[in-house]
């Protein structure tokens, strides 16, 4: 029942706009393309960017043609906050992994009153129905600590490669940060990138 | 994110990972394109975005930021009758404005190549439609190419101007929204010296179409679409992939799919991969329906193969069974995925998929109610404070005519400041009809990009027949929906050289508007509503219209700004022993930057996300939001 992706990763990486989902994608495809991976992004852009809900995907393997994961065929989904996972969880493959952070960005439905957000143990035992690989990561404290809470994409980056799902290495995505950015967000950026990788590497390994 | 001066780069054979769009304006410097001029729509705007850094360092080589479709493709329409190569570049309803010129266009043909890029949108991700762009090619005959990826977006994309160049007419390079915004691996490849100007030979009695020249060019435009389909039949652009039983006719993004979906369902099929679309090669198509039984036909939108594909078996008695949207194999809706081919493919060779889609979404059907998260006007968003005086102002009771922009998402509640939106510039002219039948008072709302688009024939109109409208210009500065292009108003070209900029309220003056003023929404909420109430009592008291321009730039390029100088105001942050939970604040403006505190029950501004507009301070009846002192 698992869906044959053959040689093919899909990654499905949810959040909200503006915290640098598409930029996380782009650099992690760079990394593949430079380690000589065929490789597809998929994006969304223009009005549904604004502050909504944003989806993409990565998909790394010679059997990617188009950008689209379907649900039911990611191999790994990357969740930028915890509602914004659940939204996306049908994607994820039998057995599939989730990577989760779990600092909370409140929809404007939820200030008005108008909806409710789920607590974070609803939303994990929701997960769970699909899958029982999910790790966890605050990735917001991690940004921090590496210097600005906009780092919290390379975090995630280096979550992602710390899951060891991908070919790709620790060395390769900090070398596609560094050309990607001016000197100046550097060290935020790389020590980001070595923070979401000890994190979940440590929690791999487990 | 690739930078511009990267697609520049003079290395032949070398792999970048590129959006299609990206891949398109490389393909403008390998092509040797002298002049392209586009105004900016999403999903197309990536390739304006790059042009516009890249222009000043080729050469001879132009580049603008037209002030609308039609505009663009006039003036890239006289540059390839003049004899160089040119590219316009729309989204899909933006050729819907061009369509006047694109008709003439193909009467009087082009001497140096010329291609038309129309990005259609499928499943409307940032349009108001998903017309089927390709039906253009057919009503005015004019060649098409459909690319399926980015490295085809940049290759078939040479291959249009060779065809232009051939017949003498403008090719259109149709993508989806799929094609470009996938990135993917693209090969350089050599980047020739532009020529200098030319000469313009008078041929007046080719390219002024009055009738005696016009009745001489269709038959001829009708020969060259004959040759087209000569050179279709030919061409490496049409070809056939693998092998079976089953016949598959496909083009653009859809072909990824077809792909994915045989080796899902591990099925053996015949593939005739469609570059050239129109005219289509009728005499491979007919080969192709006589060697299969059954053939389906995989396209989002409308049927345009597959209707050609049923002509072509009926004319030639072909006993085929053609299998598409006409027996509700494939919808004429949105865009499509490998699933919904790789179940259509089952139901039709009826086989089971390997993935239990039915079950995932039941699956997905058993999860809670997700608070919802539709895009909104940004933490900061000078709009906001417009929207939310325009709606105090007129206690919500106005009808306000919206237009196309960030602000069309004032539709939202709270701000609800959006009732009726037709197309670019239909907020003014929305507002002229409506001003006529009612007797509520009417308060449009357009950006400053689409104020110069298309808001100026509304303007003339509305004092020339006298509408007594309120018009509040949206001015920040910027095309900022598409990705923050210049237009007339900003004092930036294409070429990016500073140049004096349009005024819009001496624009409006100069128009005959009496009443106009200028503010900045993000000094005073309590003013700004004062002005709204003034001047919609002026435009019921004159019988004429108004013009309010709220003036304040983007948030997002104020938050980039000072990201560049790292100099910051002080942060704004809830007094919550002055807050006595009224909610006001968030139940008003929507702002993404502050959220309820579940267990205090009061207001919080989150200062990772707040872009410091300080609008929240003068919503509070309490005053217990505040700024940080320096």
């Amino acid at each position: 029942m698992s869906g044959d992706t053959r040689n093919t990763i899909n990654i499905v990486i949810s959040g909200v706009g503006g915290q640098g989902v598409l930029t996380l994608a782009e650099i992690l495809a760079k990394t593949a393309l430079a380690s000589s991976h065929n490789v597809r992004v998929g994006e969304i852009h223009g009005m549904a960017q604004r502050g909504g809900h944003v989806v993409c995907t990565v998909r790394i393997g010679p059997n990617a043609h188009g950008p689209i994961v379907d649900p039911g065929t990611a191999d790994l989904l990357v969740g930028f906050e915890p509602v914004e996972t659940l939204r996306e969880i049908s994607s994820i493959k039998q057995d599939g992994y989730v990577l989760l952070s779990t600092h909370v960005q409140y929809p404007v439905s939820v200030s008005m009153g108008k909806s409710e957000y789920p607590s974070q143990k609803e939303i994990l035992s929701e997960l769970n129905k699909f899958t029982p690989n999910i790790f966890e990561i605050d990735a917001m404290k991690f940004a921090k600590k590496a210097g600005s809470s906009r780092s919290l994409n390379m975090v995630m980056l280096g979550a992602i490669i710390g899951t060891g799902l991908t070919p790709l290495t620790k060395q390769a995505a900090i070398e596609s940060v560094t050309s990607a950015f001016s000197k100046r967000f550097e060290p935020i950026n790389s020590r980001a990138v070595e923070l979401g990788f000890e994190e979940i590497s440590k929690q791999f390994t487990k | 994110m690739t930078k511009p001066k990267e697609l520049l780069e003079d290395s032949e054979g070398i792999k970048k990972l590129l959006l299609a769009n990206e891949a398109i304006a490389r393909g403008v410097v390998e092509a040797g394109v002298r002049l392209v001029a586009l105004y900016p729509g999403t999903p197309s705007s990536e390739i304006g975005n790059n042009l516009t850094f890249m222009a000043p360092h080729i050469p001879n080589f132009y580049f603008e930021f037209s002030t609308n479709e039609k505009v663009a493709l006039e003036v890239a329409g006289a540059a390839a009758v003049a004899g160089v190569r040119s590219m316009m570049v729309c989204k899909g309803p933006g050729l819907n404005v061009a369509a006047d010129p694109f008709f003439s266009l193909a009467y009087v043909g082009v001497r140096g190549g010329m291609v038309i890029v129309v990005a259609d949108d499928p499943s409307m991700w940032s349009s108001q439609n998903e017309n089927d762009s390709r039906y253009y090619a057919l009503m005015g005959n004019m060649p098409m190419i459909e690319p399926a990826d980015p490295a085809e977006a940049k290759s078939l994309l040479l291959e249009a101007y060779k065809l232009s160049e051939e017949l003498e007419l403008p090719v259109l390079f149709r993508t989806t929204t799929r094609v470009n915004h996938t990135r993917a691996p693209v090969e350089f490849g050599k980047i020739p010296k532009l020529s200098d100007k030319v000469e313009f030979d008078k041929e007046p009695y080719r390219f002024v179409p009055i009738p005696a020249v016009a009745r001489k060019r269709h038959p001829w435009l009708l020969d060259q679409i004959a040759k087209a389909k000569e050179i279709a039949e030919e061409s490496s652009l049409n070809f056939v992939e693998g092998s079976g039983e089953l016949g598959i006719i496909t083009s653009g993004v859809s072909f990824n799919y077809v792909r994915e979906a045989l080796e899902s369902l591990e099925l053996e099929a015949e593939i005739l991969k469609l570059g050239i679309t129109h005219p289509v090669p009728e005499n491979m198509i007919k080969s192709f329906l006589t060697k299969h039984k059954r053939v389906v036909i995989v396209e989002e939108l409308e049927p345009f193969l597959e209707t050609h594909s049923r002509r072509i078996a009926q004319r030639d008695n072909i006993m085929v069974e053609i299998l598409g949207k006409e027996q509700g194999y494939f919808s004429r809706t949105f865009e499509y995925s490998p699933r919904i081919v790789i179940e259509a493919l089952a139901k039709i060779i009826s086989r089971n998929t390997s993935i239990n889609w039915d079950d995932i979404e039941e699956k997905e059907k058993s999860l809670p109610d997700l608070p919802p998260r539709p895009p909104l006007l940004c933490a900061g968003c000078p709009h906001r404070a417009t929207y939310y005086a325009i709606r105090t102002a007129t206690r919500g009771k106005a009808i306000y005519p919206s237009d196309i922009g960030c602000y069309t998402l004032s539709i939202a509640p709270p701000l609800e400041t959006a009732d009726i939106l037709f197309d670019m510039g239909s907020s003014i002219t929305t507002a002229c009809g409506l001003s006529q039948v009612t007797d509520q008072d009417v308060v449009c709302t357009i950006g400053d990009s689409t104020f110069f688009a298309s808001g100026l024939p509304g303007v003339v109109n509305a004092v020339y027949n006298h509408h007594p409208i309120s018009i509040v210009v949206l001015d920040n500065r910027t095309t900022a929906m598409t990705g923050h292009q210049p237009h007339p108003g900003t004092g930036v070209t294409g070429m990016q050289e500073k140049v004096p900029p349009s005024d819009i309220s001496e624009v409006c003056t100069g128009l005959g508007v009496k009443y106009v003023k200028v503010i900045d929404p993000l000094e005073s909420v309590v003013d700004l509503v004062k002005e709204i109430r003034e001047m919609v009592s002026w435009t019921k008291e004159n019988r004429a219209p108004a013009v309010l321009v709220s003036k304040a730039p983007c948030a997002l390029l104020t938050a980039s700004e000072r990201r560049r100088t790292g100099e910051y105001p002080p942060i704004y942050f809830v007094d919550s022993d002055v807050c006595n939970s009224c909610k006001r604040c968030l139940n008003r403006l929507s702002c993404p930057a502050m959220y309820l505190d579940p267990e205090t029950d009061k207001a919080v501004i989150d200062e990772t996300l707040c872009n410091l507009c300080g609008t929240c301070v003068s919503v509070c009846p309490q005053g217990a939001i505040k700024q940080e002192e320096e």
